[in-house]
């Protein structure tokens, strides 16, 4: 049995760098998590394990604790309506309103494991003319090392590569190395740069992106950390740029200037030009 | 949605219409292409679920005979252990509108046929 105080100084340790809030109700979601970590750090008990995160954490605890802590669900073309969106209208406004744009910046926080920014090349490179990929530059992060170390080796076993991606894009965009391994073609890896980034903690830079993708992320957060995210995200969107939740998300009651705006039936957020 | 199971494994043939039912969808099953054709002569289905290896008249066998006799205009997806980018794109070249490749679940199988019904 795990005592309710080392529960509560994981929990509070998680939230305090990534605020992903585990309720006291949630408590018995960490109990596998917690598990893990007794593994791969050799700790016998659960006590054992806080005794070394009270004394001192290293680096390496201290990913470890950040990606075990994370939900990293994903699949490819997830919600399938924001891709057709985003390529049949936002991505042509946005290039009608700025003919002479020569980057299209598009940053997806709360990557994952990379499912996310290569749906949006793939929708690109099967939408819309060549020049609009060459011209796109994905900034893709995430807080959980796991997952992007994932994300950069672009390589996903049989059923990732099913799990909502349609059958033409996969022959189109993947080269089969196994029946486990299909990897993502160079032309739509080439696009994406990934990184590591806290959205709770790191700086963000200032009306850098012309698109934000940043879906299921912020519903692990509380209110108060959701909005001052979303205001930094609107400040590092550009004039006339485009923001993208999950489908189940809103930024409705948070005060924000962002424009609501449902495109094709999909809920997007404008910062106006 | 009235489904057809066209393989010749019993097996796959329970495992996959347990998976439409719990969707919500109905099914049927031909254990070969032949029967299938037969089957689609007199009821009118929604979706066409297709192996590739089958005796008789075997999946591209079928695909081949529907689409240059128009026997369907029900959307077919290929449903099979054959996961070679080739065979997918045959498959797709000769009208198969979705590829599952064995083994899949259950999500995947309903995400595959919501896309066939209204995907990219
Ligand atoms: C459920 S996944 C969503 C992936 C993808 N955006 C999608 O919608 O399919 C949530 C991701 O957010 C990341 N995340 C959670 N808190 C974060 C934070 N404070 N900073 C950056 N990323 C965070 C997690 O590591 C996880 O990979
Ligand atoms: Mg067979």
């Amino acid at each position: 049995m795990t005592s309710e105080h080392i529960y509560k100084f994981f929990a509070d340790y998680i939230y305090k760098h990534s605020g992903i809030y585990y309720k006291e109700s949630d408590f018995y979601r960490l109990d596998s998590r917690l598990n893990t970590m007794m593994k791969s750090l050799s700790c016998a008990t659960v006590e054992d394990l806080h005794k070394a995160y009270t004394t001192n954490v290293t680096k390496d605890m201290h990913s470890l604790l950040i990606n075990i802590a994370t939900n990293n669900e994903t699949y490819f073309m997830r919600d399938n309506k924001p891709f057709l969106t985003l390529v049949n209208k936002v991505i042509p406004e946005i290039l009608a309103n700025n003919k002479s744009l020569t980057k299209l910046s598009i940053w997806c926080a709360g990557c994952s494991t990379g499912q996310e920014p290569y749906s949006i090349l793939m929708s690109i490179a099967h939408k819309c003319t060549p020049d609009v990929l060459t011209k796109t530059e994905i900034t893709a992060t995430d807080i959980s090392t796991d997952a992007l170390s994932k994300a950069k080796k672009a390589t996903y076993d049989g059923l990732d590569v099913q799990r909502g991606l349609p059958a033409p894009l996969l022959v189109k965009y993947f080269i089969k190395e196994s029946d486990e391994a299909w990897r993502i073609n160079d032309t739509i890896r080439s696009r994406v740069t990934f990184g590591e980034f806290n959205l709770l903690t790191d700086n963000f830079p200032a009306s850098k992106y012309n698109i934000i993708f940043c879906r299921n992320v912020l519903i692990y957060q509380d209110k108060d950390n959701r909005k001052s995210i979303l205001e930094k995200f609107y400040k590092a969107l550009v004039p006339g740029g485009v923001f993208f939740m999950g489908s189940g998300e809103s930024v409705i009651g948070l005060g924000l200037d962002f424009k609501q705006e449902i495109i094709d039936g999909t809920l997007v957020y404008k910062k106006p030009a | 949605m009235k489904i057809l199971i066209v393989d010749d494994s019993k097996a796959i043939n329970l495992m996959v219409s347990d998976m439409l039912h719990e969707a919500g969808h109905e099914s049927l099953w031909a254990e070969n292409g032949q029967k299938a054709v037969d089957i689609i002569a007199k009821e009118k289905v929604d979706l066409i679920l297709l192996d590739w290896n089958m005796p008789v008249m075997n999946g591209p066998e079928f695909l081949e005979k529907v689409k240059s006799e128009n026997l369907t205009s029900a959307p077919i997806v290929m449903m099979t252990t054959e996961n070679k980018p080739d065979y997918i794109m045959k498959a797709l070249e000769m009208g198969a509108s979705e590829y599952i490749m064995k083994p899949f679940t259950s999500d995947i199988l309903i995400n595959k046929i919501d896309l066939v019904l209204g995907g990219f």
